[in-house]
């Protein structure tokens, strides 16, 4: 297996200084792009074979290449730093770690597609992020990266870090624009409204997940052959019933067993039982799938739903009550729904009713063929992925746990004792 | 241009159809007439996709998509009952119907209710949910006109999206997200806004209804009148449902080269005062000094004995409340069997002001001012004056119109405005002269009536740059103390642009009254009198009073003067209505005899001799002209009260006790007649009258800027679209949006003079003194206040002296409001 790069030095406890992450050798990407034409640096992007780490996996490059080329025409970059689903956490650990890796990727990025001014939008929850970004922006600007004359070239970037009010819809791009317009965050139609032709104000924009444009700054310092030799690394978070919970750097296709065996495999004295492969908005995936490599084919399985996301694995060992987790699913797309389409809205609210009845010993037999109605009518419905995330972990668990929902609903406890009788 | 827009070509449901580029598969389906549900859409605002349930399948779509949201494609396959659409509907039905109260039996939208419609037609039949609903605080009010029902909304967003795309009001928003979503009013109560009656009209269910129409009707059991609004100059179509005899409510109807689909707050809620009690049921007639009811015979013996001798002793003051074949008969009668050639409709301009000079209404069509692309709001307070006319002006915004704005009270709709130029008010020519002086490369430095040179600057270079200019004039500049300098200089910049400047002036059906020649030296049409003297003459087989007619102040003049022996009023009411109250009470002291015709006990007719009860227009037929000149059909919906009779009808009774027969069997007669002098006249057609050039040969009114010293501050009248007048006091909801008559200050004047928003102050000129509550806001330059006019309890014209170019009052705290320490400047 490669050595880690992503990872490297977000251990290492000054790697947030300039003068500290200089000497590890950072900018020395941004210098290669600042002596290439803007249109090579997209074109080193496109030719590393990165796809965007925020959950849909569009090649980086690619995205930059559709923003217009004329001068005249005002252009952003915005960051996607609303990092809201369930189980992810590694653009916290790299804004925490390694700022200016992110700082380095948004000034190439920015310099690729000739934007003006870069926005971060940060989730809000994110307080430690913010205080070490805003520090180590302060500092690029100190020392020239940003700024006027970005390392005393021609190019000019202003960075402006946003937060919004603690919506994890905001993390959906258009949403994401809209809030940080300053607006409800509720998403926009698209078409027309695709970023890269009207985003941020209307202007064509580039909206990049926080690891993705770190993964550029690698690329810029080391080239894009150096990078796809590397294996196309990607970052997993690993929660729940494991050992070692955390971040992991391994190659793109890394089996879930893999994984789970890198994070120090299941719970001591516990066997797995399922897991989400990509956030909680994936499919439940059984013991069956545990040699399914983690890449972006996950979406083929025969699973509805699966997908590799955002690649938060969420594992679950044998004393899980999957009823209790799908409800869990259910109410935080509930909490989270921003109201603007109807399925979505309403949907999750009759799904968690439901589910809290089997919860508590008051469901009835029919209650499972009226939350695969529910989640049917959702499903293809919704306007945004918002609401489409919540009929894979309830089609899924009523797959392979069909038996849980029974034993909830028939004897009114959980058979596996999370929810004892009475 | 040339080329036609490119055209796709799909099929829907097996039939194929073609339609523009750009056209969404919901509009390509109405034209196949095949109907898809939809509650989000409105088709007068962008697509939102937010319901959901105007799903349908396209072929090779991999999921079921939006018709309302897509746009059509060339070869688009599309089907719209299929299997899957049918499900796909069915759960959107079913969803919103889970937390809807299903309250439809007494719900006011119930039998117009899309939701309910679509229920029937696309429901599932019956649900599967058996938990408990939720649950709202309901109904809440939030205002005057509008109740919000939380549990009934299914948060379809039309009415967030009407005040941010139509109004640009921002009224109401969306609070809480998922399904704690509601709508309410961002922080202010009552909902901020002169169109919220269209979010009524709009709401696909009954969470949105109208205080003045809630439980008064179901829709089967309304009749409904195809009419016009005419309570301020735009003449918006309207639909006048009634329940029995009884006016329940005022509905838009479309009419795209008006109003489109759209009402104002007063059009919707202004109607109340058509049942008020207070309404003249009979004649009166003083007696020992008080008015007391008199049958017709003896009300009109009365008047016939007075006119009959007095021939050009006789001065008509008509207002706008007269249909145009009303209007007609009128000067018909005046002119031939009274014989008198006084004749005039403007009771309220002001004496050697430009507005008596000049033809009001707009030389350019409503419908045309979205093509402008820059447009100057010379003094029209539009969203007070004539506000369906701003609904236009923002479309204009939203296609890269600039406004520029040049009043003296700052506009409400500012922030759609490119320049805001508030000047001190009579020195909005001086403005002007800088602009054409910029425009003309001479500009000179410094600031110019209180607009400082920069902005002058950038306003220049905007209207510099103007292609398809439009420029309305409005009463703030009209009647201002240098208003015919202000219009000299508005002219010289239309004809630099090869336009006509619009006057904004006129309420109601003033521009039908002008039409019709109530005029003094206008005869039917807008013609000269001399160039038609003859052909009236032989129509109407008499000879037409000679001589020059005298305008309305001229008139009230006259009267002071003795000159006068009868002064006839029709709806109008000079008492509170001209622009200074004690001309019209020197005239009204030394005048013999005031019959007064009209609905209800003003002011004026209060202090007549003989009052005559009549219609209003929701009781009259004919046809009434607006702003651009349109002439549109009025059609009654009820009858009037008691004794009430048309003025037509009273002037024809009037001419048989003189001897002679003014008699038409019907309003199209006397309209057959009017299109004898009138050849264009027809239902739709429209008629803009000429705007003759203003005579140069009255003085300028020329205005000292210099304040004398003592405090005092200069007085500006000016309109409110919500005022408490006759008619509009009597409607409880425009009274309650109206609020207690008003004084708008600064807040420096303010705090100087120790005022806070609501207190009651005192407004003391050399004329005379009225009680206002303080409004306080920096939306005027100091040292002025506004005052609205059209509050008959507290007449601004009661403190305006019309002898000099401008007033000035005194302003003192009467009392704090209270629960606010006085003096604090709480508004400030």
């Amino acid at each position: 297996m490669p050595e880690p790069f992503l990872l490297k030095y977000v251990k290492e406890p000054d790697q947030a200084e300039y003068e500290a992450y200089v000497a590890r050798g950072g900018y020395e990407g941004l210098r290669n792009a600042l002596a290439m034409p803007p249109d090579q640096v997209t074109d080193a992007v496109d030719r590393s074979g990165l796809r965007g780490r925020g959950g849909a996996g569009f090649p980086t490059g690619r995205k930059w290449k559709f923003l217009p080329k004329d001068p005249a025409v005002t252009k952003y970059l915005v960051v996607n730093a609303d990092e809201g689903e369930p189980g992810t956490f590694k653009d916290r650990t790299l804004i925490e770690g390694d700022p200016h890796r992110l700082i380095e990727g948004i000034v190439i990025g920015s310099y690729a597609i000739a934007a003006r001014h870069a926005f971060i939008y940060l989730r809000r929850e994110f307080h430690t992020a913010r205080v070490i970004l805003e520090r180590a922006i302060a500092q690029a600007y100190a020392h020239g990266v940003l700024g006027e004359h970005v390392l005393g070239s021609g190019y000019a970037l202003d960075v402006v870090v946003a937060t919004g009010a603690g919506a994890y819809i905001a993390g959906e791009e258009t949403a994401l624009l809209e809030s940080l317009e300053g607006r409800r965050a509720m998403p926009r139609l698209k078409p027309p409204f695709y970023p890269a032709v009207k985003g941020l104000y209307m202007e064509p924009t580039a909206l990049n997940n926080v690891e993705t444009l770190c993964h550029v700054a690698w690329i810029l310092a080391r080239g894009a052959e150096w990078y796809k030799a590397q294996g196309s690394p990607i970052l997993i978070s690993v929660s729940g019933h494991v050992r070692a919970p955390g971040v992991y750097e391994v190659p793109l296709g890394t089996t879930i067993r893999s994984v789970i065996t890198l994070a120090g495999g299941v719970t001591e004295g516990r066997t797995f039982k399922a897991c989400f492969p990509g956030g909680s908005s994936s499919a439940i995936l059984s013991a069956a799938y545990l040699d399914t490599p983690m890449d972006y084919d996950l979406v083929k399985l025969d699973v509805y739903g699966s997908m590799l996301g955002s690649a938060a694995l969420i594992v679950m060992d044998d004393s899980t009550c999957m009823v209790e987790i799908v409800a869990r699913t259910v109410e935080f797309y509930r909490d989270e729904s921003c109201g603007k389409c109807t399925p979505c809205r309403e949907g999750t609210v009759w799904l968690g009713q439901v589910y809290d009845r089997i919860l508590h010993g008051r469901g009835e037999a029919a209650d499972i063929e009226l939350l695969r109605g529910i989640a049917r009518g959702m499903t293809g419905t919704c306007f945004c992925p918002l609401g489409e995330s919540v009929p894979p972990a309830i089609t899924s668990s009523l797959r392979f746990f069909a038996h849980e929902y029974e034993h909830h609903i028939t004897t009114g406890a959980c058979d596996v004792g999370v929810h004892p009788a009475g | 241009m040339s080329s036609e827009p490119p055209t796709i070509t799909l099929s829907i449901d097996g039939r194929t159809v073609n339609v523009p580029k750009g056209t969404t598969i919901y509009n390509a389906a109405r034209r196949l007439e095949i109907e898809i549900p939809i509650f989000c859409y409105h088709d007068r605002m962008p697509p939102l996709g937010a319901c959901r349930m105007c799903l349908v399948q396209v072929e090779r779509a991999p999921k079921l998509q939006t018709s309302c949201t897509l746009e059509a494609a060339e070869g688009m396959v599309v089907r719209t009952a299929t299997p899957e659409v049918i499900a796909g509907q069915e759960a959107i039905l079913e969803y919103l119907l889970i937390n809807h109260p299903l309250d439809c039996p007494i719900c006011d939208k119930g039998g117009e209710c899309p939701l309910q419609d679509q229920t029937y037609r696309w429901g599932p039949g019956r649900s599967r949910y058996t938990e408990v609903k939720r649950d709202f605080a309901k109904p809440v009010s939030l205002g005057p006109v509008l109740m919000l029902d939380r549990e009934r909304c299914i948060l379809c967003w039309r009415c967030v999206r009407f005040g941010e795309i139509v109004a640009g009001d921002d009224a109401l928003k969306g609070f809480e997200r998922g399904f704690e979503s509601s709508i309410n009013t961002p922080f202010t109560l009552p909902v901020a806004s002169k169109f919220i009656g269209n979010t009524i009209a709009i709401c696909p269910v009954g969470a949105l209804t109208s205080r003045s129409y809630r439980f008064l009707s179901r829709p089967w059991d309304n009749r409904s009148a195809a009419s016009v609004c005419t309570l301020c100059g735009v003449g918006c179509a309207v639909w006048l449902d009634a329940r029995g005899e009884h006016l329940t409510r005022l509905r838009p109807r479309e009419e795209r080269a008006v109003n489109d689909v759209w009402l104002c707050d007063l059009g919707y809620f202004g109607h109340g005062y058509v049942h008020h009690e207070d309404r003249l049921r009979q004649p009166l007639i003083r007696r020992d000094g008080r008015l007391q009811p008199a049958t017709w015979d003896a009300a009109l013996d009365l008047v016939a004995s007075r006119l009959r001798s007095a021939g050009p002793r006789v001065g008509l003051l008509a207002g706008a409340r007269l249909t145009n074949e009303d209007a007609y008969v009128a000067g018909r009668f005046f002119r031939t069997t009274v014989g008198t050639p006084h004749l005039d409709h403007r009771a309220d301009a002001r004496s050697g002001s430009i507005s008596l000079d000049v033809a009001w209404g707009m030389r350019t069509p409503i419908a045309a001012i979205d093509r402008s692309d820059v447009i100057l709001l010379a003094g029209c307070d539009v969203t007070e004056e004539y506000p369906v006319l701003w609904l236009r002006i923002k479309q204009a915004v939203d296609q890269g119109a600039a406004v520029v704005a040049l009043t003296p009270k700052a506009l409400e709709v500012d922030r759609h405005l490119a320049h805001h130029l508030v000047h001190r008010y009579g020195e909005g020519a001086a403005v002007v002269r800088a602009l054409i002086d910029a425009l003309d490369g001479r500009a000179r430095d410094g600031d110019r009536g209180g607009v400082a040179h920069g902005r002058l600057m950038l306003a220049a270079k905007t209207l510099g740059a103007a292609r398809r200019p439009l420029v309305l004039v409005g009463t703030l500049a009209l009647d201002a103390p240098d208003g015919r300098d202000l219009y000299r200089m508005l002219g010289t910049l239309c004809e630099r642009w090869q336009v006509e400047p619009s006057v904004m002036r006129g309420r109601g059906n003033a521009f039908g009254a002008a039409l019709a020649g109530l005029l003094p030296d206008r005869g039917p049409g807008g013609r000269p009198l001399p160039e038609v003297t003859d052909a009236l003459a032989s129509t109407w087989g008499a000879p037409l009073a000679p001589g020059a007619g005298r305008t309305s102040p001229e008139m009230i003049d006259a009267a002071a003067r003795g000159e006068l022996e009868v002064l006839y009023v029709v709806g109008a009411d000079p008492a509170t209505d001209v622009p200074d109250a004690r001309a019209w009470q020197a005239a009204r002291s030394r005048v013999p005899f005031v019959v007064v015709q009209g609905a209800f006990l003003t002011a004026t007719a209060a202090a007549a001799d003989v009052v005559l009860p009549t219609l209003v227009l929701p009781e009259r037929d004919g046809t009434v002209s607006n702003i651009e000149g349109r002439v549109q059909r009025l059609r009654p919906i009820v009858a009037g009260p008691g004794d009430a009779r048309g003025d037509a009808v009273i002037f024809s009774a009037l001419a048989g006790r003189l001897g002679k027969t003014i008699a038409y069997s019907s309003w199209e007669e006397i309209h057959d007649e009017m299109r004898t002098m009138i050849p264009d006249l027809a239902i739709d057609a429209v008629l803009p009258l000429a705007a003759p050039r203003p005579s140069d040969n009255a003085p300028a009114g020329d205005l000292s800027s210099a304040a004398p010293g003592d405090g005092s501050l200069l007085l500006i009248p000016g309109s409110a679209l919500f005022d408490q007048g006759s008619m509009s006091a009597r409607s409880e909801a425009i009274a309650g949006l109206a609020g207690a008559p008003w004084a708008l200050l600064h807040p420096e004047d303010a705090g100087r003079l120790g005022v806070g928003e609501g207190d009651t102050l005192v407004l003391t000129s050399t004329h005379g003194s009225i009680a206002l509550r303080a409004v306080v806001r920096p939306a005027l330059l100091p040292g002025q206040v506004f005052v609205p006019r059209g509050f008959d309890a507290a007449p601004v014209n009661a403190l305006v002296d019309a002898t000099g170019p401008a007033s000035r009052v005194r302003v003192e705290l009467l009392a704090a409001v209270a629960g606010a320490a006085g003096g604090t400047g709480s508004g400030a």
